[in-house]
């Protein structure tokens, strides 16, 4: 088994920023990502808010932050993890005897990593269709990102599901290349011509892998405050997945130094 | 030996597929008998279309011209290097 300091579940720009703080305190450290380093982000051409690069990329941006961790000796691990346990081993024997710092098991589709504290930052994706609306697409390309893919789609009747601020984005977004722009509610039938369906029906936290271990919100956010202290000491939260009213790259970096501190005075 | 071509679908406004740039360069630097062909979509929409590609980055995977493989969105190298394996 792979044994680290600290595991950081998701290289999103709230893990990563985590990784940053927490090698250059000289943990070992491991990111475990099941998809790409940058998470949501990656999607977004033009970053209006991230101070002193205005304009950057996202993917521009991810690739800088990973380099950044990477030039600090943190490994990536590609992997979808399934599972954050507590395992019947203690840190250290003073801990056994007050029954304190457990160790935990990370459980990937390729193996268990242990780890002396986790920080879990893996974001959010889009919430999916409904069943009958999948049904009723049937084989209509179905997109969670018109600018990703609107461009396929010059000239043809499309139609976006969803009412909220994303949602009338996408419709601005389709209005300059599709021939027709239908705007749907959830749960509406689909209109019979347009060839592509966008979704942006909200967003749902990645929070299924630690369900069982941590407090979750009635949305399946998990609980913390300010401190991204979850319901078990020495897991801690960063980022979207995080409880929390702002949602944003710079509030996402904030949790993750913020988790990182808090995993060093956990360790010390 | 048969051939094998990985088909790269990307367009220059699809930040995803940028962020796939570095990781086919690896891929590239390790795997010399696979022939890369990268297909901007907007410069040749007639091939985006016969390959039916709707959402990019899209990587097709073909073996003597038949297609084996179908992959779309980012992915690490390992996932790129698994769809050898068809």
């Amino acid at each position: 088994m792979r044994s680290y300091d600290v595991v950081i579940v998701g290289a999103g720009i709230a893990g990563m920023t985590a990784a940053i703080y927490v090698a250059r305190a000289g943990k070992s450290v491991i990111l475990l990502e099941e998809r790409m380093h940058g998470g949501q982000i990656i999607n977004t051409i033009n970053i209006a808010n991230w101070p002193a690069e205005p304009g950057i990329s996202g993917a521009e941006l991810s690739q800088k932050i990973y380099h950044q961790v990477n030039n600090l000796g943190v490994e990536v691990e590609y992997v979808k993890v399934l599972s954050v346990e507590e395992s019947d081993e203690y840190l250290t024997e003073q801990d056994a005897k007050n029954a304190a710092r457990r160790l935990f098991v990370v459980k990937t589709e390729d193996g268990d990593y242990t780890a002396k504290a986790v920080i879990v930052a893996t974001g959010t994706e889009p919430r999916k269709l409904s069943e009958s609306q999948m049904k009723d697409a049937g084989k209509r390309t179905v997109s969670y990102c018109a600018t990703c893919d609107g461009a396929f789609f010059k000239g043809k009747p499309v139609v976006v599901v969803g009412s909220g601020n994303t949602a009338r984005h996408e419709i601005a977004y389709l209005n300059n290349i599709a021939s027709k722009v239908y705007h749907i509610h959830h749960d509406d039938p689909i209109p019979e011509d347009a060839v592509a369906v966008f979704v942006a029906i909200g967003r749902v936290p990645n929070t299924d892998a630690v369900k069982n271990i941590v407090d979750l919100d009635e949305s399946g956010y998990i609980v913390a405050g300010e401190n991204c202290k979850t319901s078990v000491p020495g897991i801690f939260v960063a980022g979207d997945c995080r409880v929390k009213d702002v949602r944003q790259l710079v509030t996402a970096a904030g949790d993750g130094a913020v988790a990182a501190a808090g995993v060093l005075a956990y360790l010390a | 030996m048969s051939k094998t071509v990985l088909m790269d679908f990307y367009a220059d406004w699809c930040g995803p597929c940028q962020m796939m740039k570095p990781v086919l360069e690896e891929f590239e630097a390790t795997h010399g008998d696979v022939e890369i062909k990268r297909v901007n979509i907007d410069e040749e929409e007639e091939l985006a279309d016969k390959y039916n590609v709707s959402t990019i980055p899209c990587f097709v995977l073909e073996r003597d011209g038949v297609e084996v493989a179908r992959e779309i969105g980012v992915m690490p190298l390992k996932k790129i290097e698994k769809m050898l394996e068809k």
